[in-house]
Parts: C-alpha cells; structure tokens; sequence
C-alpha cells in the first residue's frame, strides 16, 4: 500500500517537471516584457490622469446656479444661523461618570485602598478658554425678517463721503432708504457657501427720477463669483427704490454701493 | 473731432449727477420716527373727534407699516410743533426723543369742511429738514378724516420705505358667517369699516379680488353644485360667469387678469385657466389629483403654485403657467394654502409638518423661498392657522386663526412678529388682501 502512494507520488513529481519549467520560464518571458515596455514604450510613465489631454482648447462658461433638486429631507433652517444674534451659548458642563463600583466576589479579598489626600492644590487653575466669536446651530439671536432674509452682519457708522453733489448731506433720508432696500434683497446665501470672508464688492448703478435703477455693473470684484454674481442680483431684485425727492434738480443719481460679506 | 465730441458728452453727462457712496454693514435699523399729535388750527367744537380719529389712525398705520421704529408719545417734548415754524430741533433730534424723523401738522374744521396739513420733517438735518409737506380737504366727517390719514400714513410710508407704496387705503375680503349663512365681506386693512358684500343665502367661499379691483371671483354652491361667481364693485351686483360643471373652487387672479381654478369637469380636480371673461378654457393639470387652491406667481405671473393630492397627502406643487415644469416644494406632512409673494420670491402656505396619529403637529404658516426651497416657520404654538395671503406691499400676512377660540382674521408682519386680530364677531374665514 505504502509503495504504491510513494510511486504514485514519485510519478506526479516527474510529470510536473516539464510544465514547471515551462510556466516559470513564460512567466520570467511576460516580467521581462511589462519592464521592456514600461521603460521603452513612451507615455506610460507619465502620469497624464485629470489632465485635459493635448487636444483643443476648452471653453468652460460660468453659471450663475445650478439647479438642484428639491431638498428630500428636512431642510435645516439656515435663516436661523445667518445672523449672528446677541446670544452666547451656554458652556457644555462636563459630568463626570460614576465610578464603576465593583462586583463583590466571595473568592477575592477586598483590598482597602488607602484614602487618596485631598489638598487644595490639587486642582491646577485652568487658563479661561478664549471666548469664540462662533454661535453654534440653532443658537443665534432672532431670525431676520423673511422679506430681509439678510440680515447684515456688523453694524458700523453711517457715513458716505460724497463728491460732487450734496445729495448725501440734503437727503439722508433717501440714502438710507437704498440702502436698506438694497441690503434687503441681498441674498446671502447664493453666495459660495465654502467662501467665509471676501473683498468688498463695489457696484455702481443709477437712480433715475422715478426711483428705477439702471446701468448695474461692478466696479471693483471681490474676485469671488458667485459674491460679485449675488451683489448684481440683489440690485435686478430692486423694481424702485421710490421717486428721487421732489425738491432735487438733477435727473439722475449715481450710487457706489458696497457689499461686505462675512460668513 | 469724434473724440472731443465724445469727451465733451463725457464731461456733460458726469457733472449733471450726485454721487452717493454707501454699502451694507452700517447698521440696517428701522427708522426712528416721532408722529406727534396734529393741533387744532381753528376753533371749531367737531376739531376735537376728529383730531381724535386722525390721530388714532395715523398712529396706527404708521405702528403697522412694519418699517418704523415708532417713538413713544410719553418721549416728546410738551411743546408740539402745528406748523414747521414750530419745530424745535434739538428738542427732538437727542434723547430722550432722539427721533430722526417727525410727523406733525394741524386739523381745522371750519363750515362742514375739514383742512388738514401735514409735514414730514428729517430733524437730523436741519439745513434742509422737509421731506414731505402736504395739505388735504375734505367734509368734515370722520370717516372722511380717516381717509386722510390714511392718505398722510401711505405718503410717508412710501417715502421713507423705499417707493413701495403704503397699504392703509388698501381692503381685506373675507368669508363671514355671521349673518348665518357664509357670506362674502369686506373690510379695510385694520379691519375697520366691515360690510357685506354677497346676500345669497347658501355658502360662498374664497373670495379673491381682481388685480384692478373691480371684480371678485369666488366660489359659491347652488343649484348646479360649486360653481365659479363674479361680483362686480362697478355695477356692486353679481355678474355672470360660465358655468363648466362638475365642482369648481378656489378661485385665483394672475396679474394680467386671468382666472385659475380647480374643477372636476372631467370627473377628476384639476387646475384649469380661464379668460376673465370665463372663455378659452384650459387644463393645465392631469390625473387623478385631487388639484385645488391653485395661486399664481404675482410678479410674474407665469408660475402656478397648487396643492395636489397625488401621492396622498396633500403637497405644495409648483408648474409653469403653461402646466409645464411641475415641482413640488413640500416633502412631508400636510401642505395647503399657498399664496405667492408680490415680488414673486416666496410662498406662504399652511403646514403642518408632522400629520397623523400620535404627531402632535400643529397648523402653522411657513414661509418659503422658492429659488432656494428654505422655509422658515412664522406662527408658533397658536392654534389653527390657515390661508395665509400676502399685503400689497410685501411686508404684511393676513390670515385666519383658531388662536382666540374662534376662526378670525389676524395680520402680522410677514417675519412673523406684530400679530394683531381684525376681526371678533362670528366666525371669519379665508382673507384676501387686495392687490393695492
């Protein structure tokens, strides 16, 4: 029986022999190859991935939005967070677990352990944590009048510095009045929402007699699309800004008008 | 010899403007205005009822404007100002008034005829302080006296909020029963001056007022089922309108006049437009639905907004005016009641978020941005409320609430805030603001 199972083996082992060497000699023929082409055969070592490739040029045109599909879930309500409000939130007390309380078991003797010394100074003082100028969601102050949806971040001093006219200085109350409608029906949230701070955007348009604006373009860009994009809206929004006062003479108002973004 | 034509253009055209510099951070706070109390300026014993209501109605309109920060009469100064001689500057322009704007004037009954004047004045700049000077006659009756103030409140609203017109002239029509039967009724934007309006005797319901005013579509049932009915305030009758079979309902106006509404015609509801004249039928939506409450894009008028049925729950869908483009812009619980903002940007409807048995979700108004499909919540733990609909001006909502224990008509400001009840007689149930 023995013998048999060792011929048997001894058999295989001198049949394999000839296919063995043939695979290991085609596998060493293929390995040369893969190294003969990667060093030889050219534009294999180049990494060309994402590359747009040597063809012709690529017009890529920027949108102003994509339209993307209704929101499936809840939407969270970001007019909540927009404004920063006046509201702190409160500092998240750390509790302390409860100390796991052995199982008692009969076999094992309880050692005591000696009462660990309080003292005083135990307790290293903790430097005061920075206070953080952030609001964590849902935390801020009152949302912002939906018809401003807005809401303008810092508040500052009112002041314009004309040249020309007088327009400013006769009729503040005008001046007031576009930029508050203007800062309404400027829309945050087309902004890019990666971008958290911006140049200020410069636009200039006209006023006309009838309280039409007019002739919107950018003056100076914040260099950020989408900022420059949602600054031009907010004056498209603006249908009349009310009729210029009766008692000014001239035809028209230019305004310079500035939009500071700040997420 | 172009260039220098050009050049001299160049120069004309920049000198013949001003500039203004300004931008947003510098604080958007509402106006500062002090409305003090108008003077008698002739001794006539009616002076004091009607300075009274001229007094009362000015200082409301100006407090619903939503607009103002309204100083407290107990701030002014002793001294008001009748006439712009009158006024003394720093008395107003630092604390504790410290307005930025002061309405005054005077009121003078003489003969069966009232004279009112009244300025505006910017206090802050005293170089050139008037804003606005203006001087009304009328019969010397309250109402007329009202009417003026009214007048004086829109001049100073559309001033100061940037040329969009006041709504204290503008009226409110609504659903009553309190003559028994559901009646169409109008009032004025305070809810002052309420009258009936339709004497039918079964049951009409939502009314809606026509872009010009001159006509009211609603829906009323009567022998033939709900049918679409139009009531003229040129001829003050009701005038014919077809009837298309089936059940029609609700009723709505798109800016250049055309009606759409919801009708069962061919057995299932579905939005249909019509001519104001009520020809050139058309279906915009199919299936089973059920569509109702159909309302349009008020700027534009070439979005619909509906309430549809057809996936169980009703939904707030929006197409174009053509039926094309159908979206919906509600994703869970109950949704009715759209009705679309008069700059077209948002929608105000009806919501209740979390329906069924074991939610205890309420009946809120939600207001939604419809580029950006973000909603915001405007009415809180206050009963049932429902058909919201829009002020001309943008700024106010008017709508129906279960709050006080009873349906009744209440306004707000469209962020929610200053929430005042119109109406308390009987039960009153879906308003509708007219379009000025």
């Amino acid at each position: 029986m023995a013998a048999i199972v060792n011929f048997d083996i001894y058999s295989e082992h001198s049949q394999l022999r000839r296919p063995l060497a043939w695979s290991l000699g085609l596998h060493l023929t293929f390995a040369t190859f893969v190294v003969l082409y990667a060093v030889f055969i050219p534009g294999f070592g180049r990494n060309s991935w994402g590359t747009g490739g040597t063809g012709d040029a690529m017009g890529a045109t920027l949108v102003s939005a994509v339209p993307l599909p209704a929101n499936p879930t809840e939407t969270t309500n970001v007019l909540a967070t927009e404004s920063k409000g006046l509201a702190k939130s409160e500092p998240t007390v750390q509790e302390k677990e409860p100390e796991a309380i052995p199982i008692p078991d009969k076999n094992t003797k309880t050692k005591l352990k000696p009462a660990p010394i309080k003292s005083a100074t135990q307790r290293k003082p903790q430097p005061e944590p920075s206070e953080s100028n952030q609001i964590p969601y849902g935390e801020g102050g009152p949302v912002s009048g939906p018809y401003t949806m807005t809401a303008g971040g810092a508040k500052g001093g009112f002041g314009f510095t004309g040249s020309g006219g007088d327009f400013g200085s006769q009729f503040g109350w005008y001046v007031q009045a576009v930029q508050r409608k203007v800062t309404e029906n400027w829309l945050k949230y087309e902004v890019d929402p990666r971008i958290a701070e911006a140049k200020r955007v410069y636009v200039t348009f006209d006023i006309a007699r009838d309280g039409h604006p007019s002739n919107v373009e950018i003056e100076q860009s914040s260099g950020v699309p989408s900022l420059d994009q949602s600054a031009v809206r907010a004056l498209r929004r603006i249908d009349t800004f009310g009729p210029l006062p009766p008692d000014y003479s001239g035809s028209k108002v230019s305004v310079e008008f500035w939009f500071d973004y700040k997420r | 010899m172009i260039a220098v034509i050009m050049l001299l253009l160049l120069a004309a055209a920049s000198s013949a403007q001003d500039w203004i510099r300004t931008g947003t951070g510098l604080g958007v706070e509402r106006v500062r205005l002090a409305a003090s109390d108008f003077k008698p300026s002739t001794p006539d014993a009616n002076n004091v009822n009607l300075l009274k209501t001229f007094n009362d109605t000015l200082w409301n309109d100006l407090d619903n404007a939503g607009i103002f920060d309204l100083v407290s009469k107990s701030f002014y100064p002793l001294q008001v100002p009748g006439q712009p001689s009158e006024v003394n500057f720093s008395a107003w322009n630092s604390p504790p008034p410290n307005t930025s704007m002061l309405a005054f004037g005077n009121l003078g009954a003489a003969a069966g005829k009232v004279t009112v004047q009244g300025w505006l004045y910017d206090v802050k700049n005293e170089k050139s302080p008037q804003v606005l000077g203006k001087q009304y006659t009328d019969n010397a009756t309250t109402d007329a006296v009202r009417v003026i103030a009214h007048r004086f409140a829109d001049e100073i609203i559309f001033r100061l909020g940037g040329g969009v017109p006041g709504i204290a002239e503008s009226k409110i029509y609504f659903v009553s029963e309190r003559t028994g039967h559901k009646e169409i009724w109008m009032m004025d934007y305070d809810g002052a001056n309420q009258q009936q309006i339709t004497h039918l005797g079964s049951i009409s319901l939502s009314p809606r007022i026509s872009p010009d005013g001159s006509r009211l579509a609603f829906s009323s049932i009567d022998k033939g089922g709900w049918e679409i009915m139009m009531y003229s305030f040129d001829l003050n009758r009701m005038v014919s309108f077809p009837r298309f079979g089936g059940m029609n309902l609700s009723p709505s106006w798109s800016p250049e006049g055309k009606i759409a509404f919801s009708s069962s015609r061919n057995s299932y509801p579905n939005i249909f437009v019509v001519d104001a004249s009520g020809g050139n039928l058309k279906r915009l939506t199919t299936g089973q639905g059920p569509d109702v409450s159909p309302t349009w894009n008020r700027k534009t008028g070439s979005q619909i907004a509906f309430v549809s049925g057809r996936t169980g729950l009703p939904q707030i869908y929006t197409m174009e005016a053509d039926g094309t483009n159908l979206q919906r812009v509600t994703d869970q619980g109950y949704a009715v009641s759209p009705n679309w903002s008069p700059n077209g940007q948002f929608l105000t409807f009806s919501w209740e978020r979390k329906y069924g048995p074991g939610e205890p979700g309420s009946n809120d108004l939600y207001l939604m941005d419809i580029a950006s499909k973000q909603w915001v919540q405007l009415t809180h733990d206050a009963g049932r409320n429902d058909f919201p609909c829009w002020s001309p001006d943008g700024r106010h909502i008017v709508f129906q609430s279960h709050r006080s224990g009873s349906d009744q008509i209440w306004t707000m400001l469209a962020d929610g805030t200053n929430v005042k009840q119109l109406t308390f007689k009987g039960g009153n149930t879906q308003p509708n603001w007219s379009w000025k």
